[in-house]
């Protein structure tokens, strides 16, 4: 999957950081923003293949942003993987109707993220080739 | 009719005896006239009607004293037994044959009325124990009144056919009605329609004959949605049968309140504690597995697993903080300090995230005097924590400013920290040194726990008799600060 970009979004700039240190040192292209609102802004002109985002931030909220990227012709179909400090805040339902690949809690482990990012790539290069 | 004839009988029988026997004895007295008006051969006949009519009034006079006893004997007797009504049925031809004295009668009679006397000593005790009972229903019907009345939540009693039997002035204020005015009206008459599902309550409950039956309900009252714990009792009456039911009202909007805020607060919390828990298992695991390729770059992690860590640190000595300052069980250490070498201390340390956020931060000049008699760590908390919060809610390129006064009139030293942020909207202002509140519009801005300024507002208000206050206005910034009194005041 080496050359993917992906986009990481967290106010917290410490996760930021070893999120991206874990992805380009496995060959990936990183894209940060630290709100949901800079985020949709980099997924319409950058068009990323899968984005990493936290659920809680200012400005705009991780759900608030997937719920504009699912309405654009060009964002909707980007993967998305939620990193939440709060497990329960997502439901199964929100999970299906905004087709949310996968949700990670806090504290996650950097190896967990990349297997995942790793999975749900995979999945979309196989459905793009079908 | 029997009686006036016997007396008439008996009259006569004896006016005759003894006008023919004063005719004998004056024929016997041997006067000129007794000789010339009655023979001698005449004396004899005269004498025997005398007899005749001696005998039979004798006769008249046994028959009638036999009659007189046996009539005394039954009334002896009917009311020895208490049948006075009885006394015309016992007349037989053999009654006379049932002799009795007067003495008899006497005593039957006094036997009667002592009989009488104790029954009205029976019933004067009886109608001295209906009255005291009487008496202890009244005051236990007054008891219950008091009670009704004496408690803040609303009370309110119905009967069997839900009309209202009692309510308080809580349950009057409640349901806008006047209970003097309202009183045996049905409830459902007196409880509008918008307050509906306490009447269905309230009736259901009754209905169902439930000896405590609890639902919280919603409501306005005066306009504003309140939350009632009701809980409906019934009134029995012989055994299971209901005679009406009680009905308690307790307001738990606040209690509602809390316990959402609390809910947000361990939400938050959470939140607050996985956020540097989440950088030190990442960067752990990322030094762990050799991922930090350089000196440098293994430097730089150690340095933010160290800061996340003492980030955590602060945050759950603020949540004990807190606690311990409410319960009053925090250790105070009050020395003499200077309030603009505490702010400079703390200056030093924002500048950094400041300079992050593109915050300018304007410090304070040096005050001659402005020791203050405090807890220097817990002043240091103060600081930090209004600091923080400044450059949080300023957007880049805003600026933060502090400023000490010193009020030598009222002794007391000022700090004012000023931003260019966000501001807050005039309807929170109130509320911001609320435990776990945090403003509604800003939530957006920045993360938080609502427990910052709060411990800001203990620590000053509880801990040093100081004084926090803020002002604000939307869109151009806030104003927070706190008074303290100057060593002096406390020296003194």
């Amino acid at each position: 999957m080496a050359g993917k970009r992906v986009l990481v979004v967290d106010d917290e700039i410490h996760i930021v950081h070893v999120v991206a240190i874990k992805l380009r040192n496995n060959g990936y292209e990183v894209l940060s923003a630290d709100n949901g609102a800079e985020a949709f802004e980099l997924a319409c002109n950058e068009r990323p293949d899968i984005i990493v985002t936290d659920y809680q931030m200012p400005v705009m909220t991780g759900l608030e942003l997937l719920e504009k990227l699912r309405q654009r012709q060009e964002t909707k179909d980007i993967p998305v993987i939620m990193l939440t400090a709060r497990s329960f805040a997502i439901s199964k339902e929100q999970q299906e109707d905004l087709r949310i690949s996968g949700c990670l809690s806090k504290p996650f482990s950097p190896k967990e993220l990349l297997g995942n990012i790793e999975d749900v790539l995979y999945q979309k290069q196989v459905m793009v080739s079908n | 009719m029997f009686r006036r004839s016997l007396y008439a009988i008996v009259t006569g029988i004896v006016a005759c005896s003894l006008f023919v026997g004063g005719l004998a004895e004056w024929q016997d007295s041997g006067t000129e006239e007794g000789r010339r008006y009655a023979g001698y051969e005449q004396r004899i006949p005269v004498v025997s009607v005398c007899c005749i009519v001696a005998a039979v009034g004798v006769i008249c006079l046994g028959w009638y004293q036999m009659r007189l006893a046996g009539t005394v004997t039954s009334i002896a007797k009917l009311v020895q037994d208490n049948k006075a009504s009885d006394i015309d049925a016992d007349r037989g031809f053999f009654a006379p044959l049932r002799m009795a004295t007067i003495d008899e009668l006497y005593k039957a009679v006094d036997e009667h009325f002592a009989g009488c006397t104790a029954r009205t000593a029976e019933y004067e005790k009886q109608i001295k124990d209906l009255q005291l009972q009487i008496q202890l229903s009244q005051r236990r019907g007054k008891n219950t009144e008091a009670i009704i009345y004496s408690i803040r939540d609303a009370v309110i009693v119905i009967d069997e056919s839900d009309r209202l039997l009692m309510a308080n002035d809580a349950a009057g204020r409640l349901f806008n009605f006047d209970f003097k005015n309202s009183q045996h009206k049905p409830v459902s008459e007196l409880i509008g329609p918008e307050q509906s599902e306490f009447v269905d309550f309230l009736s259901h409950s009754r209905q169902s004959k439930g000896r405590a039956t609890r639902k919280d309900i919603e409501f306005l009252e005066e306009g504003t949605p309140k939350t009632f714990d009701c809980i409906v009792s019934c009134v029995y009456y012989q055994g299971q049968q209901v005679c009406g039911a009680v009905a308690v009202l307790h307001d738990i909007t606040r209690e509602k309140q809390i316990q959402l805020m609390k809910n947000d607060f361990v939400s938050h919390v959470s939140h607050e504690l996985k956020t540097p828990l989440a950088s030190i298992t990442a960067y752990t695991e990322m030094l762990a597995d050799g991922e930090a390729d350089d000196e440098e770059t293994r430097k730089e992690f150690y340095s933010v697993i160290q800061s996340q860590a003492q980030r955590l640190n602060r945050l759950i000595e603020d949540i004990l903080n807190t606690s311990r300052i409410e319960s009053g069980l925090i250790k105070v250490n009050k020395e003499p300090a200077s309030l603009t070498m505490l702010v400079e201390e703390q200056l030093q340390m924002i500048r950094s995230y400041a300079e992050e956020k593109n915050v300018e931060v304007i410090g304070q000049k040096p005050i001659v005097f402005d020791q203050v008699y405090v807890d220097k760590d817990m002043i240091r908390e103060v600081i930090v924590n209004l600091l923080s919060n400044a450059v949080k809610y300023t957007p880049s390129g805003g600026s933060v400013k502090i400023e000490i006064e010193v009020d030598e009139v009222a002794t007391l030293a000022r700090v004012s920290i000023t931003d260019t942020g966000v501001g807050i909207p005039e309807d929170e202002i109130e509320h911001v040194f609320d435990k776990f509140y945090r403003v509604v519009a800003n939530e957006k801005q920045a993360k938080g726990t609502g427990l910052g300024l709060n411990l800001v507002k203990q620590i000053v208000e509880k801990v040093h008799d100081g004084k926090v206050f803020v002002t604000s206005q939307v869109g151009i910034g806030s104003t927070f600060g706190f008074e303290l009194p100057l060593a002096t005041r406390q020296a003194a």
